[in-house]
């Protein structure tokens, strides 16, 4: 009660002031009359007794303020008196409070996204019961990334036979999508999951209304299984949040279906980046799927478990491993591939979810999150050395208010209010700067290549959540503490000993100054670590994109159709894509066309074994050959140059089987020696191939590594369909109104799939490697800016600060460039001391830059290029940039310096 | 005789007693005070203030403007069931401090 009258009492005096103010005044006033009044009936005079009266009192206006001390809540006061104050300071420098906002927004905006793009993507939990209780279980086969997808008898194997997951659970996407009509809508297209019978229950997780999937509805084919689950937010779209949509029917692929729950809002499954608003029993897939992938052994299925209490993850994987050998003798046998021998389970933690899309990005996102750690950094010196500067400005007001009683933590914390009430302003600034960075983030990630079995584009549910806004909110108290306590205690040790005598020149102690230079040296070093970083990424995102391709990216367009519709046979396509490709051919910009089963870095690829004539090989040795069919003019159009040999050619149709092979190919078969002429044959194939030419190494899968042994086969002695591919001497999309038209025209049935650019395929495959250089880049250049603005502010601040010493000067003789050499002189010693500090601190990241863009490599394939990192051209890019940098800074002051007229300068005094 | 200053944290309790009596006005306390203990208080006026308004934060005392006898406008304050809860505390408390320092004195 007493704390509740308290507040109360509290929020009144704050709300209604000034009535409470005008009351205590009345009431001191009246003990002051009726202590006259009494003393006056003693026999005083009315001026004795009024004065008497104020003298026991102890003063009015004293006791006023006594009162007002001793007030519950009276400290609010003085933080709104603070915060008012500080409010008028920032309000009468609006340039430089904008300065300091903006700069300390950019800090604390660019941590908050990445550290929401870190939080989403590996820290958050999945929202299940006891998420760090479940594990994955997967394997990698050599040159792939990952894999958690096991054939459904396997997975009964490990659940019924395993002793250390007190649940193992099993989920799979079709790939292809279920054509769902509701009862008021559709038909429309919806993802969907099949999930094992014990899914929701083994996560802990219960339903919104109705109830879950669950071990009743396991039974393969059962027509008790035809039941789902629909996503809270599909129960938004589709039903309004309707709750009689229990027992409510959907059509599923021409299967009736009956709803009977909805999951509640936050779930989503348990895969970042899917979202799939249909959940079904996999035991309805028999049902659904003709012939069922399930039972004929195709379909693959996601693994988790929960970890029996007590048992490790080395333990679930040495019992998990044992399990596995039977699948990896079963693959061994059917596909003759000894490379499955050395293949081994790993069990993983997916608390935060299945981990595909934290390997992709993992690495690449904490070096983003250590890259704004140093900006942060950066910021604050950067504020701190603003604050100081004009803390120093502001020396003799604080003198003043010494001399007028103010206590030395009055004053600290008067600043300490200030630099808090500009890093909040900042933080706030930041939170909405981060808002749309986050979101933009997403949207490039989403652009990339997604993994195997993901939606393109992914969905990430970033959004700044508590974690976020308090990290945000940390950020901008700790940046307000970091960069005040520097100008507080500097107000604090200067304040007292500086007296109102001292006046502008000579006021400036050298420790102040000192601390000044070494805050700029500091920038310096901070922006030359970036400045070096960001080149390092660039340089190799560059390298990436360029080195050993084996063909041209640039003006390559590509499209593909989508065959399924328009009703033409199978033997129809050859004909109707080679007529396209004639009239494709003779668009004016079109240098050449031709087709392709695959493109490179498609994320599409075939490989077979292959045995060749006249050459054994030890079976252990025996690695799958690269496949592509493609049409004459192949080579050409990419830029792959032929190396012997010549090109398939129309004619080859209904002639022998022809091949061309890379260079990797004929080396390994043929060494020196030419394979022109000699024939091979494709495992499961009887007809042999002739080689007739050999083209150099392309890369095919992924730009990480090395151009496998690829066989190219004629288009026109196989079968469609195919991607045609133009090369043009134009810019690729300016052709592609004609190309709609061309395609409509001779298959009007037939929509176009999609329309690319080789270079946009690329680059889809390396997203993170040009998120990296392009965040790098940006905080690089603001770091640069950063170092810009901090460089002029002091020396515009110094030169102020000189103008007596430099009118002396000139009166004295100095010329107007010893005066501009002066100020350069300053400038550039500094930045050498950063550089100094600076540049063998970037040299010694080399390590840390190599390690993280071969884990980035190492994450798409298991054996990858990895291209050499130079620091020595990015740090000299830097230093350059830095002394550049060093020289517009101080291009305006040392203008102003000149300028000193010596004897306005002099008559100052 | 020199006066005595109020002992740390008593004024508080003389404030409710008086006021348990009778609604009273903050000059009025003063002089209360100091006929009660018999002139030997030095009670500086300054100091009552603060401690009523705390004691009317704190939900103890309620206060309201009424004309004195002598027709001027005061603040009169009287004790709420709260404060009056509390003077029976420290009461209790005082008096087993006074008798436990008495006890302490006497058997020495």
């Amino acid at each position: 009660m007493t704390l509740l009258h308290r507040l109360a009492s509290i929020l009144r005096w704050i709300v209604h002031r000034d009535d409470a103010e005008q009351d205590l005044h009345d009431e001191v006033q009246a003990f002051v009359e009726m202590t006259a009044a009494d003393k006056m009936r003693d026999g005083a005079s009315a001026a004795e007794a009024q004065r008497n009266a104020v003298l026991d009192l102890g003063g009015v206006e004293q006791t006023i303020e006594r009162v007002r001390a001793g007030r519950h809540g009276a400290w609010l006061d003085d933080v709104g008196r603070d915060v008012r104050y500080a409010l008028r300071t920032c309000a009468r420098n609006p340039g430089f409070s904008a300065v300091v906002v903006i700069t300390l927004a950019l800090g604390i905006g660019a941590n908050t996204a990445i550290f929401s793009l870190v939080d989403t993507m590996m820290l958050r939990s999945l929202p299940v019961r006891q998420p760090e209780q479940l594990v994955e279980l997967l394997f990698r086969y050599p040159r792939d990334p990952r894999l958690n997808m096991y054939p459904w008898n396997h997975y009964e194997r490990f659940r019924d036979q395993n002793h250390v997951f007190s649940d193992l659970v099993a989920m799979s996407a079709r790939s292809g999508r279920f054509q769902v009509t509701g009862p008021t809508y559709g038909p429309e297209v919806v993802d969907g999951m099949y999930v094992s019978g014990n899914f929701f229950e083994a996560l802990g997780l219960q339903p919104a209304i109705g109830r879950l999937i669950s071990p009743e509805e396991s039974q393969i084919g059962s027509p008790r299984a035809t039941v789902a689950v629909i996503t809270w937010s599909y129960w938004q779209s589709r039903f309004n949040l309707d709750p009689t949509v229990l027992g409510k029917r959907l059509v599923v692929d021409n299967l009736p279906i009956t709803i009977i729950g909805v999951t509640r809002p936050e779930f989503f499954g348990l895969q970042l980046g899917m979202d799939p608003p249909l959940w079904m029993p996999l035991a309805v897939e028999p049902l659904l799927q003709k012939p069922s992938r399930l039972l004929d052994g195709s379909a693959l299925v996601t693994v988790v478990g929960r970890l029996k209490t007590g048992v490790t993850r080395e333990q679930a994987a040495a019992e998990m491993r044992v399990l596995d050998r039977q699948r990896l003798a079963d693959l061994e046998a059917r596909s003759h591939d000894v490379q499955w021998r050395s293949v081994k389970m790993e069990v993983e933690p997916a608390g935060a979810g299945l981990s595909i899309l934290r390997d992709r990005f993992a690495s690449a996102l904490l070096l983003m999150m250590a890259a704004v750690g140093v900006l942060m950094l950066l910021a604050c010196v950067n504020v701190a050395s603003m604050l100081l500067a004009r803390s120093a400005a502001r020396r003799r007001e604080m003198a003043m208010r010494v001399a007028l009683g103010a206590g030395r933590l009055r004053i600290i914390r008067q600043v300490l209010t200030e630099s808090l009430l500009l890093s909040t302003l900042g933080g706030g600034c930041g939170v909405l700067l981060a808002y749309f960075c986050a979101h933009a983030l997403v949207k490039i990630i989403g652009s990339g290549r997604s993994p195997v079995g993901m939606p393109q584009p992914l969905q990430i549910p970033v959004h700044l959540d508590l974690r976020v806004l308090l990290f945000a909110a940390g950020a901008a108290v700790a940046t307000g503490v970091l960069f005040g306590v520097v100008p507080a205690w500097h107000a604090f040790v200067s304040a007292p000993s500086s007296s109102l005598r001292e006046i502008g020149g000579a006021g400036e102690t050298r420790s102040g100054r000192r601390f000044a230079q070494a805050l700029v040296i500091a920038q310096v070093a901070l922006s030359v670590i970036l400045l070096s970083a960001a080149a390092v990424f660039v340089r190799h995102l560059t390298a990436v994109r360029t080195v050993g391709l084996g063909f041209q990216t640039n003006s390559i367009l590509q499209v593909s159709l989508d065959w399924s519709r328009g009703g033409y046979k199978p033997a129809q396509i050859g004909p109707l894509s080679r007529e396209v490709l004639d009239r494709l051919t003779s668009i004016a910009g079109v240098r050449s066309a031709t087709l392709a089963g695959m493109t490179p870095i498609s994320g599409a690829a075939g490989s077979r074994f292959i045995s060749v004539n006249g050459f054994t090989e030890n079976s252990d040795d025996r690695r799958r050959v690269a496949l592509n069919t493609v049409a004459p003019r192949y080579f050409e159009t990419l830029g792959t140059p032929f190396i012997a040999g010549r090109d398939f050619a129309p004619e080859d149709e209904g002639r022998a089987r022809v091949a061309i092979v890379n260079a990797a190919m004929a080396r390994y078969y043929f060494g020196t020696n030419s394979p022109l002429g000699h024939q091979f044959t494709i495992e499961g194939q009887t007809r042999p191939l002739e080689i007739i030419g050999v083209v150099g190494d392309a890369k095919y899968f992924d730009l990480h590594e090395t151009p496998p042994r690829t066989i190219y086969m004629n288009a026109f002695q196989g079968s469609g369909p195919w991607i045609f591919v133009l090369r043009t001497d134009v810019p690729p999309m300016s052709v592609v109104p004609h190309v709609r038209s061309i395609v409509y025209d001779t298959l009007p049935n037939v929509p176009i799939a999609k329309i690319t650019t080789l270079v946009e395929q690329v680059d889809a495959s390396i997203l993170p490697e040009r998120l990296i250089a392009m965040l790098s880049g940006l905080f690089g250049a603001l770091a640069a800016m950063l170092v810009a603005i901090g460089l002029y502010g002091l020396l515009a601040y110094t030169v102020t600060r000189r103008v007596k010493e430099i009118g002396l000067r000139i009166a004295i003789g100095a010329t107007g460039r010893d005066v501009i050499g002066m100020v350069l002189t300053s400038a550039l010693g500094l930045v050498s001391v950063g550089l100094i500090i600076g540049v063998p601190m970037a040299l010694w990241m080399k390590g840390y830059a190599v390690n993280v863009l071969a884990t980035l490599a190492a994450t798409q394939v298991e054996a990858p290029i990895i291209l050499p990192v130079n620091l020595v051209v990015p740090v000299v890019i830097a230093v350059i940039a830095m002394v550049g940098l060093a020289l517009v800074a101080s291009y305006v002051p040392a203008r102003r310096a000149m300028k000193v007229d010596p004897i306005a300068a002099l008559r100052t005094e | 005789m020199e006066k005595l200053d109020i002992p740390q944290g008593t004024l508080d309790l003389m404030i409710l007693t008086i006021l348990a009596r009778e609604t009273m006005h903050g000059y009025g306390i003063s002089q209360r005070l100091a006929v009660l203990s018999h002139d030997q208080f030095h009670v500086n006026p300054g100091s009552l203030f603060p401690s009523l308004y705390r004691l009317e934060q704190d939900g103890k005392l309620k206060a309201e403007w009424r004309p004195t006898e002598n027709n001027r406008r005061a603040k009169y304050y009287r004790l709420t069931a709260s404060g009056r809860r509390q003077l029976e505390r420290h009461r209790e408390r005082w008096n087993r401090v006074s008798f436990a320092v008495s006890s302490v004195l006497e058997g020495a």
